[in-house]
C-alpha cells in the first residue's frame, strides 16, 4: 500500500524565509555599524 | 605624528582590513546561502515519511552547528584571555557570542517549525531543546553582563568566566541525546559510526554546513573588526 507524502510545505517555506530574513537583517545591522564607525574615526 | 599616533594609525589600517576580509566572506556566505535554497529545492529528494517539512533539517542542522562552534569559540576566547590578558581576544570572544546569539535565533526558530509537523508540538521540555535553551540563556546572559561592567579589564574578566561555562556546557548539549531518554533526532553526522542518510541528502546536508560555517567566519571576522576599530577610538579618546 503506498503512502501519501504529508502535505506541510508552508513549515519548510516559513523556516527558509525567517532564516533569510535573519541572515540579511544581521549582515545590514552590520554593514550599518561598520560604516557609522568609519565615518565617525 | 608621534610614535604613538603612527601606531594608532597602523592599529585601524588593520581592523579596516579584517573588516574588508569579512564582509567579502558575509558576501561569499550570502551566495552560498542562495545555491543552498536552490539545492534543496530543486536538486534534493523530499523524504517520504516526513513530507517537505523534512528540508528544515538543511537549515536547523547547520544553524545548530554555527551556534555551538561560535559559543566554543566565545568559552575559548574567553580562557586564552584569562591566560595571555591579550584585550583582542576578549574583542573576539564579544564578536563570537554576538554572531553565536544570530544563530541560535535561526536555530530556535527553524526546530520547532520542523517539531510541529513532526512531533505534533512546537516545543518539548526534553533534555536536547532544555540544554539548548539553558546555554541560549547563558549568552544573553554573558551580552546583560559586559553591558553592565564598565571597566573593560573587569568586563573581559568576568565575561570571560560565563563564556567558559558556555563551552563547558557545549558536551552536554551535543551529547545529551545519547545520555537521555529524548524524543530528538540523534546526530546525523558527529556520531561514531557512518552518516546515516541517502548521499543526495548528505550532499546537501555538507554544502549547507560549509555555507552556515562561512557565513559564521564572515560575521565574526567583520564584528571582530568593528571592535577592534571601537576598542582602538576608545584608547585614542583615553589618551
Amino acid at each position: 500500500m503506498q503512502t501519501s507524502v504529508p502535505a506541510n510545505g508552508g513549515y519548510m517555506v516559513a523556516a527558509y524565509v525567517i532564516v533569510s530574513l535573519i541572515v540579511l537583517l544581521y549582515a545590514w545591522s552590520l554593514a550599518r555599524r561598520i560604516h557609522r564607525e568609519l565615518r565617525d574615526s | 605624528m608621534t610614535e604613538h599616533q603612527q601606531s594608532r594609525a597602523m592599529d585601524r589600517i588593520k581592523a579596516a582590513a579584517t573588516v574588508r576580509r569579512g564582509l567579502i566572506t558575509t558576501a561569499i556566505g550570502l551566495v552560498g546561502l542562495a545555491a543552498t535554497i536552490v539545492l534543496v529545492q530543486l536538486y534534493t529528494p523530499t523524504e517520504a515519511r516526513q513530507g517537505l517539512a523534512q528540508k528544515i533539517f538543511y537549515l536547523h542542522a547547520p544553524t545548530a552547528w554555527s551556534t555551538l562552534l561560535a559559543f566554543s569559540l566565545c568559552g575559548l576566547a574567553g580562557g586564552l584571555y584569562l591566560w595571555l590578558r591579550d584585550p583582542r581576544l576578549d574583542v573576539f570572544a564579544e564578536s563570537s557570542a554576538e554572531v553565536g546569539l544570530v544563530f541560535a535565533a535561526m536555530m530556535l526558530s527553524t526546530g520547532p517549525l520542523w517539531g510541529k509537523p513532526i512531533w505534533g508540538t512546537f516545543w518539548q521540555w526534553e533534555p536536547r531543546l532544555t540544554l539548548t535553551l539553558l546555554e541560549v540563556f547563558l549568552f544573553i546572559g554573558y551580552r546583560a553582563l559586559r553591558g553592565a561592567i564598565v571597566d573593560p579589564s573587569e568586563r573581559a574578566r568576568y565575561s570571560a568566566i560565563v563564556g567558559l561555562l558556555g563551552l563547558a556546557l557545549v558536551p552536554f548539549v551535543h551529547l545529551s541525546v545519547y545520555l537521555f531518554r529524548t524524543i530528538h533526532p540523534q546526530p546525523i553526522v558527529l556520531k561514531p559510526s557512518a552518516p546515516s542518510l541517502p548521499w543526495e541528502m548528505l550532499r546537501t546536508l555538507f554544502f549547507s554546513l560549509a555555507v552556515f560555517t562561512v557565513l559564521y567566519l564572515g560575521f565574526v571576522t567583520a564584528r571582530y573588526g568593528l571592535g577592534l576599530l571601537r576598542q582602538s577610538r576608545s584608547t585614542e579618546h583615553a589618551d
